[in-house]
């Protein structure tokens, strides 16, 4: 017997806003995303009569660009080239370039990582060695299709060393088929069924306790065979509703579509001792069993793809994308796509939701375009009274930096900018070393999650680490080094800010920090360290914005 | 909501509770925007106020899992009791190990709970549980009671850390980390596991002028960053980096060293001991979760020799803490919990041990808001089964919650996303409470 371990109610938006109902007549397929994004978005400010924030500057932009598409900070001499060059498509140039870089698929399966290990917010573990986030990696290093992706992870093929990763998704929940449902549904659906696990939900009528048994059906025949993925002939969900005697589940999906499958009914003697058979051989070849006749999870896959039923697994990754990119989904949290849960444009969610369907689920385009846009572009800053609502999209969103960004952008930062080679594949080469060493570090620092609280730990291990400050500050080869043969103190603080917050010094930061190098002429070395340290410990450095 | 604890002068009327519901409800999204929110560094007034009301807990954490009929619910006389007799306390009728005299005779700020049945008997799941007073589900990582005390009664830019765990022996400590759970980091442990002074707490290779100025300076630029800009992560960057100094000032409060010896003494001089006592002084400066964690109960083989030595200790260690809180006025608003993730099998194996045991076991509360000098259900004459007033995990929750004056009906929010700190319908045991 079931309990309810989980609390379910659901608190609904007391809305400031008046979303707007779908309507059918979206914008033309044949708009591009930056047009349509751009379309809805200022659509939506106009009606509430909110004027967005102005664009970043050139420097922001390419910041923000770096460190969503490479998962790292611009070095200085690109920085240089970016704010020298007059090219007026240079940030269409320099989008393409981050997207052809061998980093994008890194950062990319970091991201998909973290978020398929549910690890956000706490410490991160190492990939390496992961085959899950090797799979992502190769996956997106050829841009393969996310129906792909799911195809594979739903049906992993075992007998191909390369598609090993492939399975760990479902190996890794196989033990527990209520998280192996729940997680499947929120990953590839947007949809948590946990709640009606319990009972049915009480907000949203779409969702019964059938929701939650009908998607957990889908693998009920799923079973770790010798250490293999196996799937059997046989095999129901039953379960006692909250109302009424046990049941068995019928095998539902999210759409309100019902399979009708064999093997439903208890086998006789005989089909039990084939079924057995045919997974005993597996385990007797030390490979994966043969398939089952019927596959329910195959079933799931062409269930959820189809175009009547493709709206959970196009909206959901229509949205995450969106989040990915913005730091804010349409709906919001990512994982509660339902129709008690508008999205702040629904109109624009449908529109990609068609568009990435239309073009075989391609991330990479889907990404490509939703940089481009105008709302990607804005400032973080407002100047405003109060700042509007998140929901409108109106100013950049200040994320914090991810476990690798923050490594790799720490590593990156304090070296000697002149060591860095100036040639676009040395650079590649060198940043992919750089991520390598900056790997440990990395795992300092949790996963963010979408309210990400800095700890005291995180200030107390830049203020008071020995070891750390010092691989970060001293040495040959540091920023440091570099700093003590410029004189000119006001240069030097300006390669600081350059090389360690990607931008130009201002006035403002440049006087304060000369003024500090110039209480410290006793000192000289000791404080350009704790310049590079005060710039490495602003929260301009620690975000995304 | 008033913060029931607060002082009720009409200046310091701002509740931190009563700013948080505002604040949430301007946000619209609750998440996450109810963390403490009286600036203590501009207001000693208020935080002194807080901090001489504020609730704490003081959690005595016996890893491995102590037996409990070596300890509070003996049988002696049955098969499998065991070669130890029962004592009479300070209670008439209730009777516990003749191996913790001490507790025996001042039993009156303490509560015993004889009837919790958690069906839970492995380590790492178990402790999972009873530090959390639920198993949770696979998407929801749910923070631990010391992250929830760092929320509820932590303060904001608070000169002390919020949370600390003493955990020094190897056994189990991957069991039960601390854990803030989808909280964060704002509100993880500072864990002390390899000495008596937390990491990172001393200044090391700058000096003190440099240390402090170049902070100014952080500050000075991230505030040039921050303006116009609003976000609540953003915030507690800021926060994290102005508490440092303040935390790195109170190092003291890790070094029993400036205790008196006659304290010391008291104590005792065993690893335990000395924890023990760090924690009051921890206690006393306001930190509103500390446990100290004692290992290698776990006594699948010579559970009573074992036990002679270690109950002994815990006798000693809990009866002196409770003493001490006491006499320094703390017990009042502090809570302490004799806690494992289980008990130990009434049934004695061939290697004269007794193994997990999560069906009938024992659980002390003592202090703030607990009636003292009481016993709450019973197990039955061998001791395997639950014969009355049965609890798991979540109920001991509950209490613990309305001990200390936080409503167990509370909710934090995922996203949009209500979770109450105790599963819906489940209710302190009223018996328990003072």
């Amino acid at each position: 017997m079931l309990r309810c371990f989980t609390a379910c109610s659901f608190f609904l938006f007391g809305s400031s806003l008046a979303f707007a109902q779908p309507s059918a007549q979206l914008l033309p397929a044949d708009r591009s995303i930056e047009q349509a994004v751009d379309h809805y978005i200022d659509a939506k400010l106009k009606e509430d009569k909110v004027t967005p924030s102005p664009r970043a500057d050139d420097a922001a932009i390419l910041r923000r660009l770096t460190l969503d598409l490479n998962g790292r900070v611009p070095t200085v001499v690109e920085l240089q080239e970016y704010l020298a060059s007059t090219d007026p498509i240079k940030k269409t140039k320099l989008v393409d370039r981050l997207l052809e870089s061998s980093a994008y698929s890194r950062h990319g399966a970091q991201t998909f990582y973290a978020f398929m290990q549910y690890s956000e917010g706490r410490p991160r573990k190492g990939d390496k060695g992961n085959p899950l986030y090797d799979y992502l990696l190769s996956s997106l290093s050829e841009n393969r299709s996310w129906d792909r992706i799911f195809r594979e992870m739903m049906l992993p093929n075992e007998a191909d060393p390369k598609m090993k990763g492939a399975s760990d998704f479902l190996k890794s929940r196989v033990k527990d088929l209520n998280k192996l449902a729940i997680d499947t549904s929120s990953t590839f659906f947007g949809v948590n069924v946990s709640c009606a696990q319990c009972h049915n939900h009480p907000h949203v009528q779409q969702w019964t306790q059938d929701q939650f048994y009908g998607m957990k059906s889908f693998f009920a025949r799923t079973v770790d065979s010798g250490g293999f993925l196996g799937e059997r002939d046989f095999g129901v969900v039953k379960y006692i509703p909250n109302k009424g005697a046990e049941k068995v589940s019928p095998i539902l999906f999210l759409s309100g579509k019902k399979i009708d499958a064999p093997g439903m009914k208890d086998p006789t003697g005989e089909e039990r001792k084939k079924e057995q058979m045919r997974l005993d051989q597996g385990k007797k070849a030390k490979a994966p069993p043969g398939p089952p006749q019927y596959s329910l999870r195959a079933k799931l896959v062409e269930t959820a793809l189809a175009p009547e039923n493709r709206e959970f697994f196009a909206r959901n990754i229509a949205n995450r994308m969106v989040h990915r990119v913005m730091g804010r989904g349409l709906v919001m949290p990512l994982d509660q796509v339902h129709s008690e849960n508008p999205a702040s444009h629904p109109e624009l969610l449908d529109w990609l939701a068609r568009d990435l369907a239309d073009h075989g689920y391609d991330l990479k385009r889907v990404v490509r375009g939703l940089v481009l846009t105008n709302t990607y572009a804005r400032s973080s800053r407002w100047e405003g009274e109060k700042a509007p609502d998140e929901r409108l999209f109106a100013v950049a969103q200040v994320r914090p930096l991810a476990p690798m960004q923050m490594a790799t952008s720490l590593k990156l930062t304090t070296a000697d900018p002149q060591s860095l080679p100036t040639d676009r594949k040395k650079l590649e080469d060198r940043i992919v070393a750089l991520e390598g060493s900056a790997s440990g570090l990395a795992n300092l620092f949790p996963q963010p999650t979408d309210n990400f609280q800095v700890g005291v730990a995180e200030a107390m291990l830049f203020a008071n680490n020995e070891a750390l400050q010092k691989s970060l500050l001293a040495g040959v080869g540091t920023l440091t080094e570099r700093m003590k043969q410029e004189p000119d103190l006001t240069k030097r603080v300006d390669l600081a800010v350059r090389t360690v917050l990607s931008r130009p010094g201002r006035p403002e930061d440049v006087q304060a920090l000369v003024g500090y190098l110039q209480r410290r002429q006793d000192r000289p070395d000791a404080a350009n360290q704790q310049i590079v340290w005060v710039l490495l410990t602003s929260a301009e450095f620690r975000f995304n914005h | 909501m008033k913060l029931k604890n607060f002082c009720g002068s009409p200046e310091h009327a701002v509740s931190r509770r009563g700013f948080l519901t505002s604040l949430a409800a301007a946000a619209g999204t609750a998440a996450f925007a109810d963390m403490s929110a009286i600036q203590v560094l501009g207001s000693p007034e208020v935080a002194n106020d807080l901090r001489a009301n504020q609730k704490r807990v003081i959690m005595l954490w016996l890893a491995g899992g102590a037996s409990q009929m070596e300890t509070f619910d003996p049988k002696p006389g049955v098969p499998t009791g065991g070669p130890f007799q029962s004592i009479a306390t300070s209670t008439p009728g209730i009777r516990i190990s003749e191996l913790m005299p001490r507790m025996a005779r001042r039993l009156k700020d303490t509560c015993i709970i004889r009837s919790l049945n958690t069906r839970n008997a492995d380590h790492g799941s178990a402790a999972r549980i009873m530090m959390r007073g639920r198993m949770g589900e696979p998407s929801v990582d749910y923070p631990d009671l010391g992250a929830v005390m760092a929320r509820e009664m932590g303060l904001e830019g608070s000169q002390v850390p919020d949370y600390v765990s003493f955990y020094t022996a190897t056994e189990g400590r991957s069991m039960s980390p601390g854990s803030a759970g989808f909280l964060g980091a704002r509100y993880g442990s500072m864990d002390l596991t390899t000495s008596m002074v937390p990491e990172n707490i001393r200044r090391a290779g700058v000096n003190e002028q440099d240390h402090s100025e170049r902070a100014e300076l952080r500050d000075q630029l991230s505030g040039m960053f921050e303006r116009g800009r609003t976000s609540s992560s953003l915030d507690s960057h800021n926060q994290a980096y102005r508490r440092v100094s303040g935390i790195m000032a109170n190092e003291q409060l890790f070094d029993i060293e400036r205790e008196p010896q006659r304290i010391r003494d008291r104590y005792g001089n065993t690893l335990f001991g000395r924890q023990a006592l760090a924690a009051r002084r921890l206690c006393e400066a306001g930190v509103p979760f500390i446990r100290v964690g004692r290992a290698w109960w776990d006594t699948h083989a010579q559970n009573f020799e074992s036990h002679q030595e270690m109950v002994p200790e815990l006798d000693h260690v809990m009866s002196t803490l409770l003493d001490d809180l006491e006499e320094r006025g703390l017990l009042r608003n502090t809570l302490v919990i004799t806690l494992a993730e289980f008990g130990r099998t009434p049934s004695i194996n061939s290697t004269v041990g007794r193994d997990h045991f999560a069906s009938a076991w024992s659980t002390t509360l003592s202090g703030c808001g607990v009636r003292g000098g009481t016993v709450y259900g019973r197990s039955d004459e061998s001791g395997n089964r639950v014969a009355e007033g049965e609890i798991g995990a979540a109920r001991l929750f509950a209490t613990i919650y309305r001990a200390l004056g936080i409503p167990h009906t509370k909710n934090y929010y995922l996203g949009a996303r209500p979770i109450p700190l105790t599963d819906p319908g489940t209710e302190p045991i009223r018996e328990v409470l003072a």
